[in-house]
């Protein structure tokens, strides 16, 4: 017989640096869920992504056991690295002005593609340059579609 | 460690940004309710100022942006799955169970109670569980052990039950290494075990005849060749706390300190194995 949902907790956590502090601890705590054997299962999940803000989407259900989900970084998190490789951790202040290439569009639109509801990699980019826009990040060079 | 909510109310279209934006100033995790960010911080590096930089940042692009802050002290968010859970059996020779169960604890060779308040280490994991099972084919009688990041002790003690005649524990978080001492004392090990906070940096060197480290991939690629350094020639390591797919690398590393695998234990994914000081 499948296991009866009772509910889902959504969050998000920096890879690979779960703990059992807030918002983890009263999230999961109070529905009576294991907290140490989440954070061990999603740090060794996300031991590839260290310190990268992830998205996760946990299931629990009646008997108190648990599934989770983890969803690609946002689209924000990632122009912020991409801007700031360019600028140099020297100047961690300046990422204000800071500016991406569309191949860095390019590429975090591919790694947000499995969660965002589009249909073709042009349509994700135009998303991403959208919150680079938002964030003060231009986008330097023509876009590939209007070359 | 205590830690700081900050409350910001934002529309949920900037929400990802402050997100991004908050991590990078030591925010660690999030929750995204209608039109209000939830944002955590350890207390030691919450910097209010660089808050207001943020907010000021991205005000004029959302309007008035408010926030405020409260400080979270550390409880045992845990309680509620701890009081009531079910015992563990490994390998029909140990029994793991907490101080709430009676029963009949017969035929079992080891009997260890933790209580865990919000430490890890209590067999329900696989990791370790394996950790126990390798520990009952490793002859500990009479020798040294060192149980490196030990949560609620519980491997420390095992080690104890199993002969040793000192034990070493070590945990970074301060929470756990006052839990893994009152398991100690539970099991009446406490002549036998020494549980200090903090890391393989601060161990003072001496050698041991076991080293055990239930801990993650990551800080085992890192830290083996450390561990290297307390083992005795022909000393015994056991290592867990990733999955079978991370053991190659593992075995590299290990290789590279003059280490030999003698057994692998596997269980759901998970890895456990141990390795002989050449």
């Amino acid at each position: 017989m499948a296991k009866q949902i009772t509910g889902y907790v959504k969050l998000q956590v920096k890879g690979g640096q779960a703990n059992p502090s807030p918002p983890i601890g009263p999230a999961l705590g109070s529905k009576g869920l294991n907290i140490m054997e989440f954070c061990k299962q999603f740090n060794a999940r996300s031991q590839d992504k260290m310190g990268q803000v992830l998205p996760v989407l946990i299931t629990y259900y009646s008997d108190k056991s648990f599934d989770f989900v983890i969803k690609t970084p946002p689209a924000a998190n990632l122009l912020l690295e991409a801007a700031k490789v360019k600028l140099g951790s020297a100047q961690p202040n300046l990422k204000k002005v800071g500016s991406v290439s569309w191949d860095q569009i390019r590429t975090i639109a591919e790694i947000k593609m499995p969660d965002l509801n589009c249909f073709t990699i042009e349509a994700a980019m135009k998303m991403v340059a959208g919150t680079a826009r938002s964030m003060g990040i231009t986008v330097s060079g023509t876009a590939p579609w209007q070359a | 460690m205590n830690y700081y909510e900050l409350k910001l109310s934002v529309s949920p279209g900037f929400a990802d940004i402050f997100v991004a934006e908050l991590a990078e100033i030591g925010f660690d995790s999030f929750v995204e309710e209608d039109d209000v960010l939830l944002a955590y911080v350890p207390e030691d590096q919450y910097n209010e100022e660089a808050v207001r930089e943020i907010i000021g940042r991205y005000e004029p692009l959302t309007g008035p942006l408010t926030f405020e802050t409260s400080r979270m002290e550390k409880q045992n968010w845990n309680a509620e799955w701890e009081k009531n859970y079910p015992p563990i059996d490994v390998e029909g020779q140990v029994l793991v169970r907490a101080g709430f169960h009676e029963m009949d604890t017969s035929g079992f060779t080891h009997e260890i109670v933790i209580n865990p308040k919000m430490s890890f280490g209590t067999g329900h994991h696989e990791t370790t569980w394996m950790m126990l099972a390798h520990q009952l084919e490793i002859d500990q009688e009479g020798k040294s052990a060192l149980d490196v990041g030990s949560g609620t002790g519980i491997l420390a003690i095992m080690a104890a039950l199993r002969g040793a005649k000192f034990v070493s524990a070590f945990d970074i978080e301060e929470w756990a290494a006052e839990n893994a001492g009152e398991n100690v004392g539970l099991n009446r090990v406490e002549n036998i075990v020494r549980v200090r906070q903090g890391t393989i940096e601060t161990e003072p060197a001496e050698k041991y005849e076991v080293v055990l480290a239930n801990i993650n991939r990551n800080i085992l690629l890192r830290e083996i060749p450390t561990y290297v350094q307390y083992l005795t020639p022909g000393g015994t390591l056991v290592v867990s706390g990733f999955y079978e797919g991370d053991l190659p690398e593992i075995q590299d590393v290990a290789d590279a300190s003059g280490l030999e695998l003698v057994s692998v234990k596997t269980r759901n994914g998970w890895a456990a194995a141990r390795f002989r000081l050449v």
